[in-house]
């Protein structure tokens, strides 16, 4: 058998048969072999039934998105077949999990199908029948001959609080291995391939929603409030259980409202602090968000974008939500928009985005989406220790005797960059009133209209620095490229995959890490010397991106590929369409 | 540091309350009872909501913080989870603690954070001139409801008795020794405590004047036990009967920070990472 530097493989089952877990097992056994990892998921937003999937993408090079081709399909309902004939050629593999199956029945169906009922491995092994998930990577390391010791581990790491779990998976596991081998062997199904092994494995296989947690763990984040929401309540999970190993309260609250503003206390306590949602509850934080600003309370913010309007796709991805973030909050006030595309950016704007606040004494915008907040991908492990410094905050924000003197102190005194120094209650002789309404320099509230126009230009004095700390739009593909696709956020990590095809030496990609305040300057020097045809390639319905460069740019000649029906993009549509013009009818041209 | 004195609470601003006002009176009890309390100014932190009672942020020196209309006690329930060594008091009025912030009055209470809440309660929306509030009487007759006011008034203090509150109180703005003492109680209570303050609003508010409190305020009798919280909550149902006091306390419930347990030994602010080890946190995703 052939070694191969590729695989994708996609177990599709019921909400509540395990398909999750399997696929992050998966994913993980694939990353210890060396290999670079995607795992996407599906599910509907539901508990029990409904279509459920989880596609893992490994290669030596790449896999930064899930591609559309399976080499091994594993459906554990026969129907389910039908869900995914797009997915199937001839070369894929397709396991049932049933006793017997009749190709009759699917005509169309041009892949070699087997029936293995997982379910029976699982219970002759004295499992739970729901084992069936973890039959179905024996069957998977046996069809790609990957290291069945390396999938043991995983494994046994997984159930590591059950020990009896443990041992029958293990069982299960090998038991599915063997029987496949038993197939192979008597010529009944045919394996994909040995999958390579780089024997080096020094990467960390994680969601966005927990890169996200790590930076801002790493920056000292301290604080985190939240009420559940798909697709962020991924990271309101990983901070709560760190709560056993670092100083970090996590407050699940009644409402967005609270969240927010139970953040927004803990900043003014002087603690780095942090809230998130989907666009809904964002909503809902958005006069909070305004307050934030007046006020200049540090604070972070996650926007985790799903499929709107309303409640409208809960569980599905979508980039709509830009413009809202881009206006959200009444007056006008100063706020970061950071869009992270791939898992590491992920965990290095969670640290970025916890200093800028705090530094800049604004709201700062992690805008991301379902698609990279709950898919697992793989990032270099980061140097594990950080050390963290306070900034703008008055003796470093340690409490007791300032050494100032009575009434020397003011909390929102006039500077040239915007910033003033911060006080926090402990601290003596600095006493401040963080105000929501217009105020002086104390705090006190005013309706002065020289004040007012001073206090307005003070924090907006704040973008001259604040601008040259902002990551900058990134450049990826040939220099004389004839098309250039431009992206923000998780985009890049299906637009990356589109570079590694033969074509990549006639486009190039853009990446908006940083939307607002827009790199106006980087983004045209970018485009400077170029002759190609512009596209930008965004999820939603009406060009928001688009329409926020022409606003923020001289580039005005720009065409759009859109897709706003809840999926991702697949790298191999954007490749037909820049190869023949032809595109998916799913997506929208502009 | 500094002692909280009369002279060092005293804001350089002066009250735009109108003549007569409950507001002065709370803003003085509330000043005795912390300078009685012998804190330092550093060791309190008064959280405001919008409203004439909210404008007390200006009025008075301290670590402050003007909140949004309703939305304070979130803050406050932050500011004590990220140092619960600081005494926080919350200021509201009866249409921001009791309407627009409800929602957050009983989370408070469920969670029986360490904040001390003075309500002071005029039974309307005075600085938007007058509409009536979550506690003004069926029938009122305001700007908002011209053909009178067909709510019945909330019963906040039930609410917050039968949800967790572990101190609850009602004073007046015309019996200065008793709020002292009662905001004394307050801020001394370990868990959310309730001071409703009831207060004329003579702008706004002729029917509940002086004389009127005069006539419909009484003390809870010698014999009231606090600890009862069904007596508290049956003495609560007539809404027409003010009985001034400690209406409920509840001496066995911990305050939530008290149950958090990174919280046991130093307050979150002192244990800022200097250094963040991330091993911990990664061993899921190796």
């Amino acid at each position: 058998m052939s070694e191969i530097e590729e695989l994708n493989w996609k177990i599709s089952a019921k909400a509540g048969e395990g398909v999750m877990s399997s696929a992050k097992l998966f994913a993980k056994a694939c990353k210890r072999q060396g290999l670079a990892v995607f795992n996407y998921y599906e599910y509907p937003s539901l508990i029990k039934g409904g279509l459920q999937s989880g596609q893992v993408r490994a290669a030596l090079l790449g896999a930064t998105c899930q591609r559309r081709h399976l080499d091994l399909l594993i459906v554990f309902h026969e129907k389910f077949i039908n869900d995914h004939l797009s997915e199937l050629n001839e070369n894929s593999l397709v396991i049932v999990n049933a006793n017997n199956f009749d190709p009759s029945k699917y005509p169309e169906l041009k892949s070699q199908v087997v029936a293995v009922n997982l379910t029976k491995i699982a219970r002759d092994q004295g499992a739970n029948p729901l084992a069936a998930n973890i039959a179905a990577l024996g069957l998977s390391a046996r069809v790609f001959a990957m290291d069945l010791q390396i999938m043991g581990r995983v494994v046994v790491e997984e159930f590591a609080k059950n020990k009896e779990a443990a041992t029958k998976n293990l069982l299960v596991l090998k038991a599915a291995f063997e029987l496949t081998d038993e197939l192979i062997k008597q010529g009944k199904l045919t394996g994909q391939g040995n999958l390579i092994s780089t024997g080096v494995d020094e990467q960390l296989l994680l969601t966005g929603n927990e890169a996200i947690g790590l930076g801002a763990l790493s920056a000292g984040l301290q604080f985190y409030s939240a009420y559940p929401m798909t697709p962020a309540t991924g990271l309101l999970h990983f901070l709560a259980a760190e709560q056993n190993n670092y100083p970090i309260v996590v407050k699940h609250a009644e409402d967005e409202i609270a969240a927010i503003n139970h953040a927004l206390g803990a900043s003014f306590a002087g603690v780095r602090a942090m809230t998130g949602s989907s666009g809904g509850g964002f909503a809902l934080m958005v006069e909070s968000l305004s307050f934030a600003g007046v006020a200049e309370i540090p604070l972070v913010v996650l926007e985790a974008v799903r499929q709107g309007p309303a409640t409208g796709l809960p569980t599905w991805t979508s980039q709509g939500d830009l413009n809202f973030i881009l206006g959200a909050g009444h007056g006008d006030f100063l706020r970061v928009v950071l869009t992270p595309g791939s898992v590491e950016e992920h965990f290095v704007f969670g640290k970025l985005a916890v200093e800028l606040a705090e530094k800049y004494q604004l709201p700062v915008l992690i805008m991301s989406d379902k698609y990279i907040l709950e898919s697992h991908q793989t990032m270099p492990k980061m140097i594990l220790t950080n050390n963290n410094q306070r900034f703008a905050m008055l003796n470093d924000g340690r409490l007791g005797e300032s050494g100032l003197g009575d009434g020397e102190y003011l909390r929102y005194k006039a500077s040239e960059d915007g910033v003033s120094v911060r006080s926090i209650p402990g601290q003596g002789n600095a006493l401040q009133l963080t105000n929501s309404y217009e105020h002086d320099q104390y705090g006190f509230a005013t309706e002065d209209a020289v004040e007012t126009k001073k206090a307005v230009d003070k924090r907006a004095a704040k973008l001259l620095a604040l601008q040259k700390e902002l990551p900058k739009p990134l450049y990826f593909g040939a220099t004389n490229p004839e098309q250039i696709l431009i992206s923000f956020g998780s985009t890049i990590n299906v637009l990356r995959e589109v570079l590694l095809s033969p074509i990549s030496s006639q486009i190039a990609v853009i990446h908006l890490p940083c939307v607002y305040p827009f790199p106006t300057q980087e983004f045209e020097a970018l485009l400077a010397d170029k002759i190609a045809e512009l596209f930008v390639v965004e999820g939603d319905a009406t060009g928001q991106l688009a329409g926020l460069i022409q606003r923020e740019t001289k580039i005005k000649d720009l065409r759009l590929i859109l897709r706003y029906d809840g999926r991702p993009f697949y790298s191999e549509d954007l490749l037909e369409f820049l190869q023949s013009g032809q595109l998916n009818q799913q997506y929208k041209l502009l | 540091m500094n002692e909280i004195t009369l002279a060092n609470l005293l804001s350089p601003v002066q009250p735009t309350w109108c003549p007569g006002c409950g507001n002065f009176s709370i803003l003085t009890a509330l000043k005795q009872a912390l300078v009685e309390l012998n804190l330092k100014m550093d060791e309190v932190v008064i959280v405001f909501g919008i409203g004439c009672s909210g404008n007390t942020a200006d009025f008075i020196k301290c670590y402050g913080f003007h909140a949004l209309h309703g939305r304070g006690l979130a803050n406050a329930v932050g500011i004590k989870l990220a140092n619960h060594r600081q005494k926080v008091i919350m200021i509201g009025g009866d249409g921001d603690l009791y309407g627009e912030g409800l929602n957050h009055m009983v989370a408070a209470c469920r969670g029986n954070h360490d904040i001390t809440t003075l309500v002071f309660n005029n039974h309307r929306y005075s600085l938007t001139t007058g509409q009536t509030s979550p506690t003004s009487a069926k029938g009122t007759v305001a700007k908002s409801t011209p053909q009178g006011l067909i709510e019945d008034p909330i019963g906040a203090l039930s609410i917050a008795i039968s949800n967790g509150a572990g101190f609850v109180a009602r004073a007046y703005a015309g019996k200065l020794k008793q709020m002292v003492e009662l905001i004394k109680a307050g801020i001394l209570y370990e868990g959310f405590s309730l001071i409703d303050v009831q207060q004329p609003c003579p702008t706004f508010n002729k029917e509940q004047d002086y004389a009127w409190y005069q006539q419909n305020v009484m003390d809870l009798s010698a014999e009231y036990d606090p600890s009862n919280q069904g007596q508290a909550l049956v003495e609560l149902l007539d809404k027409d009967k003010l009985s001034l006091g400690v209406l409920y306390r509840n001496d066995q419930r911990l305050a939530y920070h008290q149950e958090v347990d990174v919280l046991k030994e130093k307050s979150l602010i002192e244990q800022f990472p200097q250094t963040v080890d991330l091993s911990k946190a990664i061993a899921e995703f190796v």
